[in-house]
């Protein structure tokens, strides 16, 4: 059996249309705009830290 | 008015601050918006979770907006003005003292969300609920802060405004 994503597999897909479009507003957000990678993977990382967000 | 020195078109404060970012808003609002639109939550729950995260935050501009679904769905200004106190208030419901307790808890600390607090929600709102109440919360907590951070204007009183929609501007 394949792996399932523990997010959109699992948790998101009890709410597919919610899933849906957050995906197409976080995909817009890593795939353009004015911030280069560098600077909004360190911001990820760092509020991930903050909240002590394991994932 | 923003503190940002230039700003966006746009009818609303948050349209013409968010409205900078033209191809980030527009997918923002089909997200916000389908809370709504798909019902995912009872939208007096919804209304509930959305205003007490903006108390918490001491968000005005968020605090003064209020969703024409709730107030249709029963949701008073009286019962607003007692949010602050609805531990104690019989004037909520058990499934609103359930999202209650979730939304202050998430907001305050998510780590502290105990079984008791996640399955209150769950018996209440059902598996998908408790999704859609995480997912509203992520929203509303993170755009009070960027309305915060970003000095997104507060309108001078209470506004009533519909439903959010994709194609129509924030308020």
């Amino acid at each position: 059996m394949p792996a399932r994503h523990p997010i959109r597999g699992d948790v998101l897909a009890l709410q597919p249309e919610a899933s849906a479009r957050f995906w197409r507003l976080y995909g817009h957000l890593w795939a353009h705009g004015v911030l280069d990678h560098g600077i909004k993977e360190v911001a990820r990382l760092r509020n991930a830290r903050i909240t002590d967000c394991g994932y | 008015m923003s503190w940002l020195p230039a700003t966006a078109g746009g009818a609303t404060p948050l349209d013409r601050v968010f409205g900078l970012r033209p191809d980030l808003y527009e997918p923002f609002r089909a997200f916000y918006a389908v809370f709504w639109s798909d019902r995912l939550l009872d939208p007096v729950v919804l209304e509930l979770a959305r205003l007490r995260v903006a108390q918490l935050l001491r968000c005005e501009s968020e605090q003064q907006v209020r969703y024409a679904p709730a107030l249709d769905a029963g949701l008073t200004e009286e019962q607003i003005a007692r949010l602050p106190d609805w531990p104690r208030d019989s004037a909520f419901t058990d499934a609103q003292r359930a999202a209650l307790a979730f939304a202050e808890q998430f907001v305050l600390d998510p780590h502290g969300i105990d079984d008791d607090c996640r399955d209150a929600v769950i018996d209440h709102l059902e598996r998908p609920g408790l999704v859609a109440l995480c997912e509203a919360l992520a929203l509303f907590d993170g755009f009070c802060r960027f309305r915060t951070i970003l000095g997104v204007e507060a309108p001078g009183a209470v506004q009533t405004v519909p439903a959010p929609a994709a194609a129509m501007s924030l308020a």
